[in-house]
């Protein structure tokens, strides 16, 4: 594809943009809405199955935990050097949701071929008021309107996406509803996430250890187990499953004898968790290497504030 | 920049177990690039794994005061301090590592536990003279959210879901995901550094009491010579709400005081508040006198939002900018519960509008006296 969305006259302003969100510095409002507006055009081209090719690295949840994005990309190489895929969840639970999300976003408007962005549970205009975003987007611009135009543009991204046929890349899990990629590719994406269905399932789901599918005490949420993995993998002649949504300790965690592997981007989540984070090097050769790494040092970044003494009752 | 210090063939099923600290690089080396071959892992540290979680706000306690008050403070890097015959002690550490976790699983016999365990982590309070040791632990509380072992609570999109045609082979998952506990702390009595665990009949004892825990002391500013606050486990429900265990605790030198704290908010369904209030005031007693407030309060958001539909006011509120984020702007309801949901986010500010559905204080003393 050589379809080139942005004038090249354009780039300049792009990259010193990339330069300044580099340095967590927030974008403006007008700023943040021409780059949403560009995106928007990108991503609506894209398939719900979005195609990857190798080398590829695949992430998982940041969580607006800006400086470990920062160093992921120190550690795996800066885009466009290396290609990245996103598996979701860039918002919400940590201090930097806006600088994370219109960094990955600009990235994706520069280097549209270099980087894919899912969509995660997080991406949404239920969860974000409920988990920071919005809140975040109030403090640092004043009002809601950013979040109203990001959350307008995760309508937009994609829900899976396939790594050269051969691994199934997505936020959450598989879905009783949906047996083939087809399933997949032929439904609307462009909606806030349902409370149930397909698309919901895709970016809420679980691998868990008991076979068939679960549902979750809550009343809401499925978990599949190992014989669903293996159906699906076969009938689709897949070989992975990669997936983020859940924290693991080691940030890598492989289910169903390696036919599913959860990956987690954030470390220390939510700046006390303690967790390693890891991202997923798929080379050439479709040979596969995960990255583990800690936080990154913290320059006047608000800490926990759990050691504070105060007079509690 | 990377350097590779050490490799070694062989995962795990599960992944790599990695528990020993590393200075900055180890490589784990597969049989390369087959895809059914595990594959390679790299890892890149900065600081050991594992540890103690560095904070880097210390508490600022005054040298002067600590010495007046007879203070020692404990050494190793272990946090907390001696005084009065008293040995306090707190310990945050990372969440469990999915090892740590599998063993925890077949120990509760369960494969459900909160997605972040500080398994490692705990409070203690030891009166070294009589080896009476109060702490607290996520096992011990976890324990007894498996025994009371509640009926799940739903969330309001399963009404759509139970609509869903189901799948061939479903089962419905029925343990308490809300990890509810009745756990108010542990007990014991450790002596000649040898543990005897005593449980409650052989040793020490709760005895419900008359007396209250002197709230009107504890809210005098006397200078605090120790405090920490111990997340004992937390789960996020699946992005349905919040489940807390804490314990934070603030030493005086007339005393101790410390508050565990159970919190539970699922959201547009259900809030939970379950308090444990300790209060040990120095004295020349052989025995040390603890005071035990146990308050549990519940409340459905219908029934909140029957009583009163303006979210709390509250006093404690972290962020200036929130009180004018609520005057300024009405927040897009999508759900008509999410409207407030800010204002949930604290349990201390909600704590007084939540009804009392159980209160009792308690005394601890020592089978076999009065």
């Amino acid at each position: 594809m050589s379809f080139d969305p942005v004038p090249s006259n354009s780039y300049h302003n792009l990259d010193e943009q990339i330069a300044q969100l580099m340095q967590c510095k927030p974008l403006s409002e007008q700023e943040v809405r021409a780059l949403c507006e560009k995106a928007k055009e990108i991503l609506m081209d894209e398939s719900n199955v979005q195609p990857v090719k190798s080398p590829v690295t695949i992430c998982g949840d940041i969580h607006g935990q800006f400086h470990d994005l920062a160093e992921l990309f120190r550690i795996g190489g800066k885009c466009p050097d290396t290609n990245y895929l996103f598996m979701g969840d860039y918002v919400d639970r940590g201090y930097y949701s806006v600088e994370t999300v219109t960094l990955l976003v600009a990235l994706k408007v520069r280097y549209p071929q270099r980087i894919t962005i899912l969509r995660g549970n997080h991406e949404s205009r239920q969860i974000t008021q409920v988990y920071g975003f919005y809140d975040e987007c109030l403090r640092k611009y004043g009002n809601a309107n950013v979040w109203k135009i990001f959350t307008d543009l995760f309508d937009y991204f994609p829900l899976t996406a396939l790594v050269e046929s051969e691994i199934f890349c997505l936020h959450g899990g598989l879905s009783p509803s949906i047996e083939t990629l087809d399933n997949i590719r032929n439904f609307d994406r462009v909606q806030e996430v349902p409370h149930e269905g397909p698309m919901c399932d895709l970016l809420w789901s679980d691998p868990d250890d008991r076979c068939g599918w679960g549902i979750s005490p809550r009343g809401a949420g499925y978990t599949f187990g190992q014989d669903i993995s293996d159906q699906f993998n076969h009938t689709n002649n897949l070989k992975l499953i990669a997936r983020a949504h859940q924290l693991v300790m080691e940030g890598f965690n492989w289910a169903h004898d390696q036919k599913v592997v959860t990956i987690f981007s954030a470390p220390n989540y939510c700046y006390r968790c303690g967790n390693m984070a890891s991202i997923l090097e798929v080379d050439d050769c479709k040979g596969h290497t995960f990255i583990q790494f800690e936080p990154a040092p913290r320059r006047g970044e608000p800490d926990v504030t759990r050691r504070t003494p105060d007079y509690f009752l | 920049m990377k350097t590779v210090i050490s490799w070694a063939y062989g995962l795990g099923h599960g992944g790599p177990c990695l528990s020993f600290p590393i200075a900055s690089i180890t490589i784990i080396l597969q049989a390369p690039n087959p895809m059914e071959d595990k594959p390679l892992v790299v890892l890149v540290n900065q600081h050991p794994a594992g540890g103690e979680i560095p904070a880097t706000m210390a508490v600022q306690v005054d040298e002067k005061e600590l010495k007046a008050a007879g203070v020692e403070v404990l050494s190793d890097g272990r946090r907390g301090l001696r005084v009065r015959g008293w040995e306090i002690e707190s310990s945050n550490r990372s969440i469990l590592n999915s090892r740590e976790l599998q063993l925890w699983e077949e120990k509760l016999q369960t494969s459900h536990l909160p997605e972040m365990i500080f398994g490692n982590s705990s409070l203690t309070l030891k009166h070294v003279a009589t080896g009476v040791k109060i702490h607290f632990n996520a096992f011990d509380a976890l324990t007894g959210w498996k025994r009371e072992a509640l009926p799940p609570v739903e969330v309001p999109a399963a009404a759509k879901w139970k609509f869903r045609s189901k799948p061939f082979q479903e089962v419905i998952l029925d343990y308490d995901y809300t990890f509810t506990t009745p756990y108010c702390g542990s007990e014991m009595v450790e002596t000649n550094n040898e543990q005897v665990a005593v449980d409650y009949i052989d040793g020490l004892r709760w005895e419900d009491c008359e007396e209250k825990i002197d709230v009107v002391a504890l809210a005098s500013k006397e200078p605090i010579l120790f405090y920490d606050e111990v997340v004992l486990y937390e789960d996020e429900l699946a992005d349905n709400g919040v489940s807390l265990l804490t314990v934070k605790v603030r030493v005086m030198p007339s005393g101790w005081f410390l508050l565990l704290r159970f919190w539970l908010r699922v959201d547009g369904v259900l809030m939970r508040l379950r308090d444990t209030r300790m209060h040990c005031i120095f004295s020349e007693h052989a025995f040390p006198v603890i005071l035990r407030e146990s308050c549990w309060r519940e409340c459905t958001f219908n029934a909140l939002a029957a009583v009163n539909l303006s979210p709390p006011c509250s006093p404690q509120l972290p962020h200036p900018q929130q009180k004018k984020k609520n005057k300024q702007e009405k927040r897009v309801a999508y759900k008509g519960y999410q409207v407030d949901a800010a204002a949930y986010n604290d349990p201390s500010a909600l704590s007084q509008r939540l009804p009392i559905i159980m209160h009792k204080t308690q005394k601890l003393k020592l089978n076999g006296s009065e």
